[in-house]
Order: structure tokens, then sequence, then C-alpha cells
């Protein structure tokens, strides 16, 4: 009877490759570090950084996290598709997620030159370095992530996919999606929010 | 090729005895002694370079980009002595290297990777050490040269030292992108994944170090929290962990062309 429940219980389960996850890790321990420098100068110039932080267009920053989070929410349904072998709507899903993707971009790209015409540039002040740092990188992250996306088609478009090889390949490049959008949500916060 | 070799090296297996008698069973017959040998070279290096770099002539941490002419002389100055020397062994192990790209390069040759990868990171590392080590070097000896140079030559050098050293991390993101992309469409598991995307982690912390040419203070200038500091505690980490991975190949090699066979299970076998 033991055994019967044992054997009835689902295998531990890590979505993707768990190798992936080691990514995940060390990348929030370096944006970490990056966090924990933006705080460490805002507590020595907090008046500069709160001037500073009156000029971002909070509506903008919502409506990219908005964004954001429904590509995440349209890569999770490309990862239920996949699982359930309906492949033909798993790549509707990417193509959804790239195009929210591409949204986020524009308007980062138009948030960034609405500032520099307001002439707050890389080097303007401490706050504005940090901002156009770490949406900066979050950029690169987010370019890198539309490779990945091209990885998923290619997989679900490849005539001799493999079941299970192709379902780990793209939960692992879920996993890499979602932890860029947890990234967004956590700069976002810092930049626009915490005053 | 490969099988007969694969057997060779199942066969060398070396004898039990004295040390002397083992290291020189591995000296004459191992097949893997240029493997070995290579690795060693590397480590001999980097426990060179870095001992002289932050020690002997003291120019890492990298000092302030703000400094005016005068400090830069006095920086100088201070160092006219462990410069010259320590630069000095540098020039005359530098070539050394070249094992360490040419262990990398051989790691790609032994995946199922087409050779490319290989061939591009060799000639990207070999050329990136002309801007990312030598002239850095040049420069600072030529600084402490002559003292009595007039000081708007000696801050010339200066900027254009740690500009060099630290300004060109981008030639060495390409290489790790390489070396990554290399890994994850490896089918002979070389390497483990979570490495190749330890490469990805270190090529991104690469790209924040480009902002020095812009910054002179703050954490992006050429000595930042961001740009030095943070890119050097990462590159620490994944330059001791890859030195462990081109270790565990060599211990894996069995000169055949399909997948690398587990250490366990290459245990195993020779028993």
């Amino acid at each position: 009877m033991t055994d019967l429940v044992d054997k009835s219980k689902p295998a531990r389960f890590v979505p993707g490759q768990p190798d992936m996850w080691a990514f995940v890790l060390f990348e929030t321990l370096v944006f970490t570090a990056y966090f924990g420098f933006y705080l460490f100068y805002r507590a020595r110039s907090p008046e500069l950084f709160l001037h500073s932080q009156a000029q971002l267009d909070l509506r903008i920053g919502v409506f990219n996290t908005l964004v954001l989070l429904l590509s995440s929410w349209s890569v999770a349904r490309c990862v239920q598709s996949s699982r359930a072998g309906a492949y033909r709507a798993a790549l509707r899903d990417v193509f959804i997620t790239a195009a929210f993707a591409a949204v986020f971009l524009l308007l980062k790209v138009f948030e960034w030159a609405r500032l520099v015409r307001m002439g707050n540039g890389l080097d303007s002040n401490d706050f504005f370095t940090y901002y156009f740092f770490l949406t900066g990188i979050h950029f690169v992250h987010l370019l890198i992530g539309f490779v990945v996306l091209g990885v998923v088609v290619y997989q679900l478009r490849s005539p001799a996919r493999r079941e299970q090889e192709l379902q780990e390949n793209i939960e692992t490049c879920a996993t890499y999606w979602h932890t860029v959008d947890f990234l967004w949500v956590l700069i976002f916060a810092l930049l626009y929010v915490v005053r | 090729m490969s099988a007969v070799a694969a057997q060779a090296v199942s066969a060398a297996a070396p004898p039990s005895g004295p040390l002397h008698h083992r290291i020189a069973w591995h000296l004459r017959h191992d097949p893997k002694r240029e493997l070995w040998l290579a690795w060693g070279a590397l480590v001999v290096f980097y426990n060179i370079f870095f001992p002289v770099f932050f020690i002997v002539a003291q120019v890492q941490p990298p000092p302030q980009p703000t400094w005016d002419l005068a400090t830069q002389v006095h920086w100088f100055h201070e160092r006219h002595l462990g410069i010259p020397v320590g630069f000095g062994v540098i020039f005359a192990i530098s070539g050394m290297i070249a094992t360490n790209n040419a262990l990398i390069a051989y790691s790609m040759r032994r995946m199922s990777v087409s050779r490319a990868f290989g061939y591009s990171y060799l000639l990207i590392y070999s050329f990136s050490a002309v801007p990312g080590m030598l002239l850095l070097n040049i420069a600072l000896v030529v600084g402490t040269l002559r003292p009595e140079r007039d000081p708007e030559a000696i801050g010339w050098l200066y900027d254009f030292a740690f500009l060099s050293f630290d300004g060109t991390m981008g030639v060495f993101l390409i290489g790790s992108l390489i070396w990554m992309l290399a890994i994850l469409l490896d089918k002979n598991r070389v390497f483990p994944k979570w490495f190749g995307y330890l490469n990805l982690c270190n090529a991104l912390t690469e790209v924040v170090v480009a902002p020095c040419w812009i910054f002179r203070r703050g954490v992006l200038a050429w000595n930042g929290q961001i740009a030095w500091w943070l890119d050097m505690v990462v590159f620490g980490i994944y330059q001791v962990t890859f030195i462990v991975m081109l270790f565990r190949m060599i211990q894996r090699e069995d000169f055949a062309d399909g997948p690398l066979p587990d250490r366990v299970r290459q245990k195993a076998v020779g028993q």
C-alpha cells in the first residue's frame, strides 16, 4: 500500500533544464549587487534621487510592467499548449510573447528619447546613470530573450522533434523569459515606485 | 583513429608504486601528458599574473580616473620599481596564456560542433591579449621609464593604459558567447549546460564595463564598483570554474569522437 502511495506521488519536478536555474540564481545575485549599489548611492543623496525620480513617467512604467507580465502569461500558455501537444497554439503564443516584448522595447526607447530631450542623459547625475544602466542592461537581457523565443519557434517547427527534449527546451526558454520579467518588476519597483 | 586511441587510453593505466615512479610513468607514457602540461602552464600563468598585477606592480585595483596630473605623476613615481620588475616577468611569461586559449579551443574541437567555434575563439582571445594586457603593460612601463617626462605625456599614458585594459572587454564578451553557444549545442557532454549559462552571465557583466569610455567617476568608471569590482568578482568565479572544468575534461578525455565518458564510469572500466 505504501509502495502504491509512493508510486502515485508525482516525481520531484523542476521545469526545464535544472542548469538554467543556476543562471537564474547567478543573475539574481548579480542584480542584487546592482540594487545594493543603487540603494547605497540613493541613501547618500536622497534629495537628488527623489527629484530625478519625479521626472520619470510612472504611467509608462506601469504600462510597461503590465505588458511584460502579459508576455510572461503568454509564454506560460505556450508551455501549457506544448505539454498538451497543441503545437500550433504554442507557436501562436510565442508570437504573442514576442509582440508584447516588442511593445515593451519600443516604449522603452520612446521613454529614453523623452528623458534625453528633457536633458537627462546617462551622465547627468547618479540617479540617471543608474536609470539608464539598469534599464539598459535589462534591455540587453530582453534582446537575448528574442533569440530564446527564436529557439522555441525552431523547436516547435522542427519536424524531427522528440517530445521529451522539446518540452524540456521550451520550459528552459520559458524560465529565462520569466527571469527577465521578474528582474524588470524589481527594477520598476526600485526606479519608479520606491520613494 | 578514435577507437584505437580510446583503447590505448583505457589500456594505459599508471603503475602502482612510489610517487616518483608514477610521475616518471606519466611523463613518459601518459597519453594525456600534453593536455596536463597545457593545463599546468595556465595554472602557473594565473598564479604569477594576479600577484604581479596586484602586489608587485600594484596597478590593480585601478587608480582613480579623476586624479590630476600631479597625482598621476606621483602614482607612477611610487611604482618606479614595481612596474618594470613585475611587467618584465609578465613579458617573459605572457606567451603561456596561449595554453589557456589552446585548451579552451581544444574543448570546443572535442564537442560535436563546427570547428569554426574553436578557431574563432582562439583568434579572438589571441588578439585580445594585445589591448587587454600588453598595451597596459607597455604604457605603464614607458610612464615609469623617464620620471622627468612632461606630466601631460604621463597623463596620456595613464589614461591610455587603463582605458585599453578595461575598455576592451567587448572582445572577451564575444569569446564568452562563442564558448557558451558551443557548450549549449554540444551533444558530446564535454561540459555541463550550467557552465554554458555561466558564460552568458560572465558576458553580461562584461557589457557593463563598456561605459568606462564615458565616465570618469561613479560606479561605471574604470575603477567603479560595477564596472570593475563586481565584474572582477564575477570574472574570478568564472575563471576558477573554467579552470576546474578544463581539469575535469582532461580527466574524462578518451580521445574518441563520441560523448565524453563520465569520470566514474571511466574508473570502473579501468578496474
